[in-house]
């Protein structure tokens, strides 16, 4: 199928940007929740940050190009280290590793996120009055 | 007088304005795509001087290079309000901007079309 009318593309386009960026929320969520997430014996690592990056990708179904989760990773940044001896995740010399998760980067990529998704909405929507205003053509002509 | 053939001028406006649609629901949907420039429709004047020519397609099996949509092309970075650092030329801002311009020069459209087939209908009656 590669006919489509083009303002259906721009709602499977703009469709496909809300679940990229809802994917997107949930690393964010994922990260938030576990910023201080240790290891649970004695020098194990804690939670690695995950990361999420689009691409442009042929979608065979609807015949246009959508955007797609590319790959979801892991940030290789080094973990924090903090002295508490008493801590069950606490190495010989007494230091926790902890999730190298900086809580304002995942706030700032939160906001991004919904900016984002708000703007494909906002496309979606105007799509649909598009769709709208041409059907309108019909209803007018007949009264 | 150069005749104008209303109904004709008005359904390809239509035709580019959902395709310049389509154009801003990509760059959109790709706010933070990495690499990914930003796109859109030749303006519809240039479109309506130049119907420029495409492969017929003599076989069904043929392939429509264009994927049945309106060919769009890469608008340079200097055109776009912002650049991000991993590439991505899309400012959201701009593209609604855009899209507005879009809405309302399709309700008009539908407005005018809409009077027009009016007129039509009360002469015809």
């Amino acid at each position: 199928m590669s006919m489509i009318d083009p303002i259906k593309a721009s709602m499977a386009i703009a469709g496909s940007g809300l679940e990229a960026q809802s994917a997107r929320l949930r690393v964010v969520s994922e990260n938030i929740a576990n910023a201080e997430s240790t290891g649970l014996v004695g020098g194990s690592d804690p939670y690695r940050r995950r990361t999420i990056t689009f691409d442009n990708v042929m979608s065979r179904a609807e015949g246009v190009k959508v955007v797609r989760v590319k790959d979801l990773g892991v940030d290789q940044a080094p973990f924090r280290l903090e002295y508490e001896p008493g801590h069950q995740a606490a190495d010989e010399k007494g230091n926790v590793k902890h999730p190298n998760v900086n809580v304002l980067v995942e706030m700032s990529d939160m906001r991004e996120t919904n900016r984002s998704y708000e703007a494909n909405l906002q496309i979606f929507k105007q799509a649909r009055a598009m769709a709208a205003m041409t059907i309108d053509l019909l209803k007018g002509s007949s009264s | 007088m150069i005749p104008v053939f209303l109904a004709g001028l008005a359904s390809s406006q239509a035709g580019w304005l959902a395709a310049r649609q389509t154009a801003i629901a990509s760059n959109v949907a790709n706010a933070n795509t990495p690499g990914y420039q930003v796109r859109d429709v030749t303006p519809f004047s240039a479109v309506l001087e130049n119907a420029s020519l495409s492969m017929a397609a003599t076989n069904s099996a043929h392939m429509d290079p264009t994927g049945g949509l309106a060919p769009t092309q890469k608008v340079s970075k200097s055109e776009s309000w912002d650049v991000f650092h991993s590439g991505n030329s899309v400012a959201l801002e701009q593209e609604m901007m855009k899209a507005g311009e879009v809405n309302q020069s399709y309700a008009l459209n539908t407005a005018i079309v809409k009077s027009f087939f009016r007129m039509v209908s009360m002469s015809a009656r």
